[in-house]
């Protein structure tokens, strides 16, 4: 347990499917059985597998953090845990006894509780009203005062006795509003509490508070699974990490043994496989200019340039920003200040229309929210933005939208036979192709501006879209990208910037790019 | 007719298809089972193959028709539908019949230019502040009705001028409103197909957030859309107010229900960004001829009212049937 080599619990491939029985699988780093532990565990959403043959044991009076890239299944495993998803495989096994997790309801009657990455709260409702909602035990004629000394004596406990009872929830900071719901938990006894990502919209003081609580729960003997982005919190809270990748355990370890290094080898171990292509390195002169952008509560002082023909990527987490400036960029946020130039041109912010103009198009990760025209076909997607070109006092020649719709679907690799197909019955990849195919055809190359660009996206379909922003770049545009997907961000960016809470942390280039520095800055920067 | 639309076949859309633009599934093989029946039901009725019959149910069908027209605007847009476009078709007779004195050609003008922005102001509510399309309606139809008893004492206008009966007039063969109604739809679908606002209104209604993202103004859209259903309402208005020589706010109750009845049974998206004029066309002689063989056939009010709630109910159940 000394030695580094040991300090690295590895799941040996023998091992995952003969420990059917609920034995504790690291018996040795952790006392006593663990109270919840999963055997075997696989679930595949169509041709994704999103769990193998997973094993992971989690005891009482500690805080395990469970890391891994987007898409490792983090989040499949703990809706497994919770109840909401069934495993299509695999055993569960709480409190030594081995119990199926049917549905949420059932999960709860265990003592498992999970508070979601969107809070569950209602608004309107007192946060007396919130604690109790749906709890089977209240009874048909509530005595008010019994619930509400049970419910101050929750808040208590996670030292949040300034919260009333009274006030609303809506007018409670996100901070306090996940204390509520914590809260909520408790008063269920829940033993083993499930927190999924809470951290990754809240403020540093709401941060600390989250954690004295979260210390105060483990110190009564409940257990809490901890999903994070944030390296530093793992270090700072938690007892033990479980790292995912690619749907399988990858290790298991006491925080005490791991270093931060260490830990961002394991999450990203795997080689970098040839989805991206080559990179361009040309430097050509800036098309886009970003200095001082300030958006309220979003983006602090923001400065980048992008030249033609490299893709610049910014880095960071949830909630860091990132999102926030390609959005301004693209002229959908109202309330942003500083300049934002395009060869040169000052642009005024918080026109869409504007952007456009100066020839800067937005390629959304949210494809069926702002990406793409489900309901319409395959040639109305893909002239949707070029209809003012291709129309002569507001007439519209239908030759033309079908020539100019075959075009940009050889562009941006759509089936053409498919032109007259509704979009939404497109795969995803196929989708934001469609997505990307819009944005092209102008007389002259501009700006893209995307937002996750491949989330949700298989692989196959992912290096098609690889290699489609890469022939932007020959075509001369410049791509500014935002992305939570470390891995794409290195092995697609000619020049990195990373974001953490809103500041611009870190820029690099080139060669100057690198895995480790990049996850320091973006989960815990060099203060 | 439906099939014409077709499976994603190789070959360049044609506007026909592109008018009718759906697939050929359950819901429109239903529109065609219904659309056979009618036909059935008709011919076997007697005394409504006779050119009179059918001249006058096509006479009464166009008031209400133009108006539906309009509405399509409205819904492909995404905006629902507008319970205040019988009580602005009601008021645009009552501004019609008042100016006539001053000559049928400034009566038309002013009469179109209330019409349009009495609704494009409503549109404008709706686009800029994103308003509840149906909310907005709602108290624009209050606030007319008010305003225009007010003003007028609840009375009717009778124009002591016969300067409007040209538009009762024949044109050709066909009756003036008929004439009027095949216009405003064929100029209607043209807009729709052919123009860049036509093209915006469907982007606009499939997904408002997408189309803001791709640099177009919604607001600027929707505000024209309901221009739009304001011209096509008055058509009917000076219409409806020639037939009957007067003004009245009673000329244009229920004409909203009427309308929209016709664009959901012709098979225009609720949730809007699908659908057509041609559709609503259909939708609205569907209706009527239901209307006019049940009278034919002796049935009361009461069972038209009936055989309507049914069909507008079974239109929307397809359409709900075919999203999923």
């Amino acid at each position: 347990m000394t030695s580094a080599g040991l300090a690295m619990h590895a799941v040996p491939e023998n091992q995952r499917t003969e420990s059917a029985a609920c034995a504790g699988l690291s018996a040795s780093f952790f006392p006593g059985s663990p109270i919840l532990s999963v055997r075997d565990l696989s679930k595949s959403f169509g041709a994704v597998n999103a769990l193998k043959h997973l094993n992971a044991d989690f005891y009482s009076g500690e805080i395990q953090a469970i890391c891994g890239e987007n898409g490792a299944g983090k989040s499949t495993l703990v809706k497994i845990l919770a109840g909401v998803d069934r495993p299509d495989t695999g055993t569960t096994c709480f409190d030594g006894k081995v119990c199926t997790l049917s549905s949420s309801k059932e999960a709860q009657r265990l003592g498992i509780a999970m508070v979601a990455q969107e809070l569950s709260v209602c608004p309107d409702l007192s946060v007396l009203d919130n604690i109790w909602l749906g709890s089977m035990d209240v009874p048909f004629l509530p005595r008010r005062k019994d619930l509400r000394r049970r419910a101050a004596e929750a808040l208590s406990l996670l030292g949040a006795e300034h919260i009333a009872l009274n006030a609303t929830v809506g007018q409670l900071t996100i901070g306090e509003r996940q204390l509520v719901e914590i809260a909520r938990m408790l008063t269920r006894n829940a033993r083993v509490f499930i927190l999924d990502e809470p951290t990754a919209t809240l403020s540093d003081n709401e941060i600390d508070r989250i954690f004295v609580a979260l210390a105060r729960i483990k110190r009564q003997g409940r257990s809490v699974i901890y999903i994070t982005h944030r390296l530093a919190e793992v270090f700072r809270i938690c007892d033990s990490v479980t790292v995912l990748r690619n749907g399988e355990m990858v290790g298991v370890s006491r925080t005490a043994d791991i270093d931060r290094k260490k830990l961002i080898e394991m999450m990203l171990g795997r080689p970098f496989i040839e989805m991206y292509p080559e990179h361009g390195y040309t430097e050509g002169e800036p098309i886009l200019r970003i200095d001082g952008l300030c958006v309220p509560g979003a983006v602090r002082d923001f400065s980048a340039v992008v030249p033609r023909g490299d893709i610049v990527c910014i880095a960071g987490q949830v909630g860091s920003g990132a999102e926030s400036v390609v959005r301004t960029v693209a002229g959908l946020v109202y309330n942003a200040t500083g300049s934002v130039r395009v060869n040169g041109n000052p642009m005024r912010l918080g026109s869409a229309e504007e952007a456009c103009q100066h020839n800067i198009h937005f390629v959304s990760g949210d494809r069926a929210e702002e990406g793409i025209f489900s309901s319409l076909s395959v040639t109305d997607n893909l002239v949707a933005t070029r209809l003012r070109a291709l129309s002569r006092f507001g007439f519209l020649n239908p030759k033309s939208l079908q020539a100019e719709a075959l075009r940009l679907a050889g562009w941006a690799g759509v089936d053409q036979r498919r032109l007259r197909a509704r979009a939404d019955d497109l795969s995803g990849g196929n989708q934001q192709k469609l997505a990307f195919g819009r944005c092209l055809g102008g007389t002259q190359a501009g700006v893209l501006v995307l937002i996750e660009p491949t989330r949700g996206i298989d692989i196959g379909a992912r290096a098609e879209i690889y290699q489609l922003m890469r022939g932007l770049c020959a075509e001369g545009y410049g791509l500014l990208v935002a992305s939570t997907d470390l891995e794409e961000v290195i092995g697609l960016a000619d020049a990195i910037i990373t974001m953490y809470r809103s500041r611009q942390v870190g820029s690099y280039r080139g060669k100057a790019i690198n895995m480790q520095d990049i996850m320091a800055d973006i989960t815990h920067p060099l203060k | 007719m439906n099939s014409i639309g077709g499976q994603a076949s190789e070959q360049p859309a044609s506007v026909v298809s592109r008018l009718w633009s759906i697939r050929l599934d359950k819901a429109s093989l239903i529109q065609g089972i219904a659309a056979v029946a009618v036909v059935i039901f008709a011919v076997s009725t007697p005394g409504f193959l006779s050119a009179t019959s059918i001249r006058s149910l096509l006479t009464t069908v166009s008031f209400v028709g133009c108006v539906a027209v309009g509405m399509t605007f409205i819904t492909l847009s995404g905006n629902i539908m507008s319970f205040s476009i019988g009580a602005s078709m009601s008021a645009t007779t009552i501004v019609f019949m008042v100016s006539v004195v001053l000559g049928l050609v400034p009566a038309l003008i002013l009469a179109f230019l209330f019409c349009a922005a009495l609704n494009g102001i409503q549109g404008w509510l709706i686009g800029v502040f994103r308003a509840n399309p149906l909310i907005i309606s709602m108290a624009a139809y209050s606030m007319i009705i008010g305003s225009a008893i007010y003003i007028t004492g609840g009375r009717g206008v009778y124009p002591l001028t016969n300067k409007a009966n040209i538009l009762t007039a024949n044109i050709g063969p066909l009756p003036g409103p008929l004439a009027a109604f095949l216009f405003v739809a064929i100029v209607g679908q043209l807009i729709l197909s052919f123009t860049r606002f036509g093209r915006n209104i469907y982007l606009v209604g499939a997904n408002p957030r997408a189309a803001k993202a791709s640099g177009l103004e919604p607001w600027r859209t929707v505000l024209w859309a309901y221009v739009a259903a304001g011209l096509c309402t008055a058509v009917s208005a000076v219409l409806v107010a020639a037939r009957y020589r007067s003004g009245d706010m009673e000329h244009g109750i229920g004409y909203e229900y009427h309308a929209i009845s016709a664009v959901l049974v012709g098979g225009t998206a609720i949730q809007g960004g699908a659908g057509s004029v041609i559709r609503t066309l259909v939708g609205t002689v569907f209706i009527a001829l239901m209307q006019g063989l049940l009278i034919l056939r002796g049935f009361g009010i009461e069972m038209q009212y009936l055989l309507i709630g049914l069909i507008v109910l079974a239109a929307v159940m397809l359409q709900w049937k075919g999203r999923t």
